[in-house]
């Protein structure tokens, strides 16, 4: 069974802006891949069309079949995690192989609190 | 609610792909083949066209074609230069060309992509009339098709059939107002049971259209309905 695994150093799953992430990736991919990218992204959900943007990346060339490698990652000043009710900014960590673009996902937040910002409208219901 | 719970987020309603009923896949494809691979996508907004042709995108690509994709948004009278490029630069056999919102071309427009289509593999169009091009599948949407998709994304079911009467088959902007709903909805959300009614209402019961339109229902088949993804966006341009 093929799968792949993301870990941040101590599990931290929160950042602040401009804090650098560290961690691995695991994976035991079968048929083996030819790269596989760590990437720091960040994406919209809600109401309207999906935005997205690649922040930064870390990329492993000519990876073994099932291997570890460790990432370091930076966080931008921004934009912050939220959530209102027509929209909500998520980051994430995402390592994605190729060719076949079989990804894994590992949700993060960052804002200066280390907390999603709830939009006013919301946190008054 | 806030965005990212709302079951009816358009990145979850995109999940769900059309649904074709009364032809498979491979019998699309021989039709659009016997019409010399030049047809159209016919239906009113929100019936699933733009998923379609996506769907249908991704099939002619793994036969081997490049696709080459634009959507019209309203107003578009003509092409913009990003887009001509898109569609017309170093046009071949091998490239199909998908064009969302066909009816929004003037006619000269229109007449120009006709002709310099005739370079490429094939083009599919969508359009909210027929006459542009022969039609290749007619999007239909039932109350029943909808109630598929809102159970699938809310994982119980529910009867639609008068918000489906309310947007007139309109699948997406039905999404869109239980979108609203859910938005506007404090916890918890409104399909949770109702409270019993000899109690008197807490506030802001009644609000939406939820109690009033939204109840629950048994189990509807909904198997081979045609599926509505739809694209979100802003204005009649969603629609399509």
């Amino acid at each position: 069974m093929s799968w792949i695994r993301i870990e941040t150093h101590g599990g931290a799953n929160a950042f602040l802006p401009g804090e650098s992430i560290t961690g691995s990736v695991y994976w035991e991919l079968d048929p083996p891949v030819t790269e596989i990218e760590l990437r720091l992204i960040w994406y919209t959900e809600g109401k309207g069309d999906q935005d997205s943007q690649i922040v930064d990346t870390a990329r492993f060339n000519n990876p073994e079949p099932a291997e570890g490698r460790g990432f370091t990652v930076r966080v931008p000043q921004g934009p912050f995690s939220f959530s209102g009710k027509l929209i909500s900014l998520l980051w994430a960590l995402e390592a994605v192989a190729q060719p076949n673009d079989r990804a894994e996902r590992l949700p993060i937040t960052v804002s200066p609190t280390r907390r999603e910002i709830l939009l006013q409208s919301q946190t008054a219901e | 609610m806030i965005a990212r719970e709302n079951p009816f987020a358009v990145q979850r309603v995109l999940a769900i792909r059309y649904r074709l009923a009364g032809i498979s896949w491979d019998e699309l494809l021989d039709r659009l083949t016997a019409l010399r691979s030049r047809a159209a996508l016919v239906g009113p907004h929100g019936h699933g066209k733009t998923t379609l042709l996506e769907d249908l995108g991704a099939r002619l690509a793994g036969r081997g074609f490049r696709v080459r994709s634009v959507t019209l948004h309203e107003g578009d009278r003509r092409l913009a230069a990003p887009q001509r490029r898109e569609l017309f630069k170093d046009l071949a056999a091998s490239d199909f060309l998908l064009l969302d919102g066909a009816e929004q071309l003037g006619r000269l427009a229109w007449l120009e992509v006709r002709t310099r289509a005739r370079s490429a593999g094939g083009l599919v169009i969508t359009s909210h009339r027929s006459g542009l091009l022969p039609t290749l599948h007619e999007c239909r949407t039932t109350p029943e098709l909808l109630a598929g998709i809102v159970s699938e994304l809310l994982g119980k079911e529910a009867a639609v059939e008068e918000l489906f009467a309310r947007h007139e088959g309109n699948v997406r902007g039905a999404l869109r107002e239980l979108y609203d709903s859910y938005a506007a909805h404090p916890n918890p959300h409104p399909l949770a049971p109702s409270p019993d009614p000899s109690l008197p209402p807490s506030p802001g019961e009644g609000e939406g259209f939820v109690k009033e339109s939204f109840p629950l229902a048994s189990p509807a088949n909904f198997s081979s309905s045609p599926g509505v993804g739809g694209r979100e966006g802003s204005g009649e341009e969603a629609g399509r």
